[in-house]
């Protein structure tokens, strides 16, 4: 075990420090610490603009292959380019789906055409991807999917019939990835597959949801014999859910990182709002300060073991199951406890008509996190049957 | 940068794991509360080489750290072993190395070969102090050595009845040997050794919990086929799986000597007796009435998994020790002091 940089880690950390002093200036100077979750509809045309600048600096999509235009950066690399990212105030990536989604599914699933097509616009951060997923009766059940992939045959074109809900980022996004059933009579699991679809065409509509923050970073998508090519399937038809759970891994590897940083930012914004208002003082504050601090190094420590390989026996091959209920009970408390550091000021918007100061959206957009991506409850169900091996309870 | 454990730890591990999973049934815990201290038992530890883990070599020890030793503690406490041997390896040598010069060198090999045992008490009374050879004592915030034949010990029943608990007086005479700094890394050794078992204890209580729960039936069914058990039993699972890198963590800086091994204690001393606790109260729960017997045996671990709750600084004094050091302004807590 050792749990210290090397020095040429260091000499990294300098490098990506000084190039984001750098270039966190000027035009960019607005967005540092903007554009985080709940805070995502913000500055979205500087943040792509900011997504051009990394990318000229060559810090898009450093864990990837160099062959695809990567660095091939080290875990220990990339946890780096993380903290100093968010040290930096770094603002919300608004090319992390493709970056941590879309990109390592094609390649480790896609065609070597695919991969030439896409990659690059990634990797420049000229190609903003989102998430097609959930769907109204496919929340909890994903598999439940109903909307359909048929492929017409004179037109060598898949055509894409239905509707994906609480997609994050659609209205700004340039491509989104869809699972849709291929077999028209197939249920649960079987016959889906994986698409990679352009959104700007006649056959797509993104409405956006307001949100009980007032803002909206989610949408519904409807589908209407939306199209894509015959060679956008990633995968054979009927393959798409090993596809689309091979992409959840990634969701929570290394990404869980940058994740942490923007938690960090968080809680250090509380602590010195507490300084500043004597919140501090209190001693059930100090306490629960001190509990979410705790909570934070659990979670930093655990993804550090996760990501040196940790094959320990005995243990739940953890991060996949617990990482989801443990960083979202974890958050929802944060922002009870953003709000209660506030005290009664905390019910004083930042101005009208319902304009939140940034602990307000956190406390808000935090009772989010309990729910999307896997309730808590379904996670918990996941956990005793497949990590406890406890009895399975008789499904409908 | 790389968090986790060598092959030889794993291997040291899974030996020690076997022994005292053979040796140390319940039903040997519970027959050692009537008979008291079983020198034999004692002795098979010093054959393992167990009491010379963290001993210089050069003293006839194994020449290890808390690193190594700290996955034998989280198997001592699967087992809830009644005998001093975390307390030697993490608290006793430590602070014995730390003291150094004659004591250690007269004392620490007899440790290592079983000769003597040797314990710290920092609370006002001593586990198994009647069976110690020489005892470490703090009073006034420095270090006492004290020859129990001539320290007067008073037995004490505990809640836990594997742990013996002896109240100690002794001569206002008897000469420092140690300051606050000694006592205070005993105190950190200690809540490593405590949060360590604790991730044992709450293993044993959730295996228990989940094969009870697959044999109980209730309206036809296992009880742990409903949601409102398994929900129970899951959030023990993350508790206790998530607290396994800070007590690692925290052995680690130990071992390592970082400036803020104290902070990374208490991280690691509170998360693992949170998750002791959540086992206790969900486990019991999950047994139902049975759990709440003499006879079934989960009360064994759950009496030990509070009682070190409590030791070695409790939850107050450990979260006081992180907070105050979030909010004094030298600790540096931004995106880059994360590890």
């Amino acid at each position: 075990m050792e749990l210290r940089f090397s020095i040429e880690d260091e000499r990294f950390r300098e490098e990506i420090a000084d190039w984001l002093a750098d270039n966190l200036t000027g035009e960019f100077a607005a967005i540092r610490f903007r554009g985080g979750p709940g805070d995502e509809h913000m500055f979205p045309e500087e943040r792509k603009a900011w997504e051009r600048r990394l990318a000229e600096g060559g810090w898009t999509c450093i864990g990837w292959p160099e062959a695809y235009g990567g660095r091939g950066a080290s875990i220990e690399q990339q946890v780096i380019f993380h903290e100093e990212y968010a040290r930096a105030g770094g603002p919300g990536r608004m090319g992390h789906i493709g970056e941590t989604l879309t990109g390592p599914t094609l390649i480790a699933f896609g065609s070597d055409e695919q991969r030439e097509r896409f990659l690059p616009g990634i990797r420049a951060g000229e190609e903003l991807w989102c998430q097609g997923y959930s769907e109204p009766s496919a929340g909890s059940d994903l598999a439940n999917v109903k909307t359909r992939a048929e492929f017409d045959e004179t037109s060598q074109q898949w055509r894409i019939t239905g509707q994906k809900v609480w997609t994050s980022l659609a209205h700004e996004s340039d491509y989104c990835f869809v699972i849709a059933r291929t077999e028209p009579d197939s249920a649960g699991h079987r016959g889906l597959g994986f698409f990679l679809l352009a959104m700007d065409q006649p056959g797509i509509t993104v409405r956006p949801i307001e949100q009980m923050t007032g803002t909206s970073e989610f949408n519904e998508v409807f589908f209407d014999e939306a199209v894509c090519g015959a060679g956008d399937i990633v995968g054979a038809p009927g393959d798409g859910w090993k596809v689309a759970m091979g992409l959840l891994g990634f969701e929570r590897g290394v990404s869980t990182l940058g994740q942490q940083m923007l938690f960090q930012n968080e809680l250090d914004e509380i602590v010195r709002e507490a300084k500043r208002n004597g919140a501090a003082r209190d001693p059930m504050i100090r306490q629960r300060i001190a509990d979410a601090h705790i909570g934070l190094k659990i979670m930093r420590y655990n993804s550090m073991r996760t990501l040196s390989g940790n094959a320990d026996d005995g243990s739940l091959q953890p991060e996949a199951m617990i990482y989801k209920l443990y960083w979202s009970t974890w958050h929802r408390n944060l922002g009870k406890l953003a709000m209660d550091v506030l005290g009664p000021e905390a019910e004083i918007c930042a101005g009208a008509p319902y304009e939140l100061n940034r602990l307000q959206s956190l406390f808000l957009f935090s009772r989010a996190d309990t729910i999307y991506g896997g309730t808590n409850q379904v996670q918990r169900n996941i956990i005793a049957e497949r990590a406890l091996n406890m009895p399975r309870e008789p499904r409908g | 940068m790389h968090f986790d454990f060598t092959e030889d730890q794993r291997l040291f591990r899974d030996s020690v794991r076997n022994f005292l999973r053979s040796e140390i049934t319940s039903e040997r815990v519970r027959g050692l509360w009537e008979s008291g201290p079983d020198t034999a038992l004692w002795s098979q530890l010093v054959e393992l080489g167990l009491t010379g883990v963290t001993v210089p070599e050069e003293h006839g020890g194994l020449g290890m750290d808390e690193l190594d030793f700290v996955l034998l503690a989280e198997q001592c406490g699967y087992v809830a072993l009644p005998e001093p041997l975390v307390h030697t390896a993490l608290v006793a040598v430590p602070t014995l190395k730390e003291i150094g010069g004659g004591l250690a060198a007269t004392w620490l090999p007899r440790v290592a070969a079983g000769d003597a045992l040797v314990l710290v008490g920092l609370a006002g009374w001593v586990e198994d102090g009647d069976r110690a050879q020489l005892l470490l004592l703090e009073r006034g915030g420095e270090l006492h050595a004290v020859d129990p034949d001539a320290a007067e010990l008073r037995a004490n029943a505990s809640v836990d009845p594997s742990r013996r608990l002896f109240t100690v007086r002794f001569n206002s005479a008897a000469e420092a040997i140690a300051g606050t700094a000694v006592v205070g890394a005993a105190r950190d050794r200690g809540a490593l050794g405590a949060a360590a078992q604790s991730l044992g204890l709450a293993q044993r209580m959730v295996d228990m919990a989940v094969a009870y729960t697959g044999e109980r039936k209730q309206f036809g069914k296992p009880v742990g086929s409903f949601q409102a058990v398994k929900h129970h039993m899951a959030n023990v699972a993350v508790r206790l799986e998530y607290a396994r890198a800070p007590v690692y963590r925290a052995a680690w800086s130990l071992a390592n000597g970082h400036p803020r091994a104290a902070l990374h204690v208490s991280q690691a001393k509170l998360a693992a007796c949170e998750a002791a606790a959540l086992a206790a109260k969900n486990c019991i729960q999950a047994h139902g009435a049975m759990g709440y017997t003499w006879e079934v045996d989960l009360h064994i671990y759950m009496k030990k998994a509070w009682a070190l709750a409590g030791a070695w600084g409790d939850t107050g004094f450990h979260k006081q020790r992180v907070s105050d050091a979030l909010f004094e302004d030298k600790l540096p807590i931004g995106a880059g002091a994360t590890f």
